[in-house]
C-alpha cells in the first residue's frame, strides 16, 4: 500500500459532505449520479473517497471475542435482570398494602410538616425581634448615652437645687441628746 | 407455535410490558453484541464495555412500560447506551489516553489503520496512526463522535441515528461530515 506522506489535496468544498454521504451510501439516486458524473472528472475528490474507502472501514474493526464471552455475558445480564426483578418485587410487596393510605398518610404528614415550619417561622421572628433589640443602633446608642447623661445632669441639678434650698432653709437636725434621735424642724 | 426467537421486538416489548418479564431475555440476546459494540467504541475497553451495555439493558428493562412504540425497540435502546456511555466518559474525564498508549486488549482491538502485510517498516506508522485516530475520536464533541460511532462503527443508517440521537438527519449529516473531516485531517499523513 502507498504511504503519501505529503499532504493530501481536500475534495472540492461543495462536494466534500455529499461525498462523506457517498461512502456511507446515504444519497439518493440523483445525488449518487450528480456525485459520480463530478468524480469522472475531479481526481481530488476521486482521491477524498479512494482515502475515505481505505481508512474508515479499518476503523470499525471489532474485538473478536470467543462465544465463552457471550455466553457469559448473557448469563450475567440474566442473572442481574432477575436481581432488579426480585428488588423491584420485594418494593412493591412492601409498598402494596400501603397503596390505599399512602397518599392520605403522606398529605397528613406534608401539613404537619407546613405547620411546624410556620411555627418554627414565628419562632424565628420573635427571636429576630429580640435580636434586633439588642442590637442598637449606634445613632440610638449615642442618644441615649446623651439621655443618660442628661438625666445625670438632672440629678446634679437637683442635688444643686436641694443644696441651694438647704442652704436657705433651717438646718435639719438630729439630735441625739439625752433623749435619743429627735428631729427638730425649726 | 411460533417460538420467542421468532418473534419481533415490539411483539416481545409488549409481552414484558404484560408482565412476562423473561421475554426480555430474548431481546438481551438478540441486542447484546451490538450493545457491547457500541459501549466498546466509546470506551475502548473490554471490561467498562461489558459493565456498561448490561447495565443499558437493566435501565431498558426498569423502564420498559414507558417505551411507547413511537420509535423502534432498538433505537431507543441504542439511545439508553449511547446515554450511559456518554455519561460514563463525562464522569471520568474522558481519561482514555492511558488505553492508547498500551497494546490491543486482544486481536483486532485497536484500529489498524495503515496496512503493513507487504511493508514491516510501515507498523510503527500503523500504530502511530491508530493512535492518532483513537485521540482524535476521544477528543471530538459528543455528537459528533456520537454519529461517527454511530455510522460507521455499527453501520447504522442516517434515519435510525437521528432517531437515536433525537435530532434531524440533516443534523447527523453535518455532525458525520465534520467528523470524517475531522479524522482524515489528524491522519492525512497516514492516509
Amino acid at each position: 500500500m502507498e504511504n503519501r506522506i505529503k499532504p493530501l489535496e481536500d475534495a472540492c468544498k461543495n462536494y466534500e459532505e455529499d461525498l462523506v454521504l457517498y461512502h456511507y451510501a446515504e444519497t439518493d439516486a440523483s445525488e449518487r449520479a450528480a456525485i459520480e458524473q463530478h468524480l469522472a472528472q475531479c481526481l481530488r475528490c476521486r482521491n477524498f473517497v479512494e482515502d475515505l474507502g481505505r481508512v474508515l472501514p479499518q476503523m470499525s474493526l471489532k474485538p473478536e471475542l470467543p462465544q465463552a464471552f457471550w455466553d457469559n455475558y448473557f448469563r450475567e445480564t440474566v442473572a442481574k435482570l432477575d436481581d432488579q426483578a426480585a428488588r423491584q418485587n420485594w418494593w412493591q410487596r412492601w409498598l402494596a398494602p400501603m397503596n390505599s393510605w399512602l397518599v392520605p398518610t403522606f398529605g397528613t404528614v406534608a401539613i404537619a410538616v407546613f405547620a411546624i415550619a410556620l411555627m418554627i417561622q414565628k419562632g424565628d421572628f420573635n427571636a429576630t425581634s429580640e435580636t434586633a433589640s439588642g442590637q442598637i443602633p449606634a445613632e440610638v446608642l449615642v442618644d441615649s448615652n446623651q439621655l443618660e447623661f442628661f438625666k445625670s445632669m438632672e440629678i446634679l441639678e437637683s442635688l444643686s437645687t436641694l443644696e441651694e434650698q438647704d442652704s436657705a432653709k433651717p438646718e435639719r437636725k438630729t439630735s441625739y441628746i439625752e433623749n435619743g434621735p429627735v428631729q427638730v424642724v425649726a | 407455535m411460533e417460538s420467542s426467537k421468532d418473534l419481533g421486538d415490539e411483539e416481545l416489548v409488549t409481552l414484558c410490558q404484560q408482565g412476562q418479564g423473561h421475554y426480555f431475555d430474548v431481546l438481551v440476546r438478540r441486542y447484546m453484541e451490538k450493545a457491547f459494540h457500541i459501549a466498546y467504541d466509546f470506551t475502548r475497553n473490554k471490561e467498562t464495555a461489558k459493565d456498561l451495555s448490561q447495565d443499558a439493558f437493566l435501565r431498558a428493562y426498569a423502564n420498559i412500560k414507558r417505551f411507547d412504540g413511537r420509535s423502534s425497540f432498538y433505537t431507543w435502546f441504542y439511545r439508553i447506551v449511547v446515554n450511559l456511555c456518554l455519561d460514563h466518559a463525562r464522569r471520568s474525564g474522558r481519561v482514555f489516553w492511558e488505553s492508547l498508549d498500551k497494546a490491543p486488549e486482544e486481536p483486532g482491538g485497536q484500529r489498524q489503520l495503515v496496512d503493513t502485510q507487504h511493508q514491516p517498516d510501515q507498523e510503527a506508522i500503523a500504530g502511530e496512526a491508530s493512535r492518532r485516530a483513537n485521540a482524535t475520536l476521544e477528543s471530538m464533541p459528543n455528537k459528533q463522535r456520537t454519529a461517527f460511532l454511530l455510522r460507521n462503527q455499527e453501520g447504522l443508517p442516517i434515519a435510525d441515528i437521528a432517531k437515536v440521537m433525537k435530532t434531524t438527519e440533516g443534523t447527523v449529516r453535518v455532525y458525520l461530515h465534520r467528523a470524517v473531516a475531522t479524522l482524515r485531517q489528524s491522519l492525512v499523513e497516514f492516509v
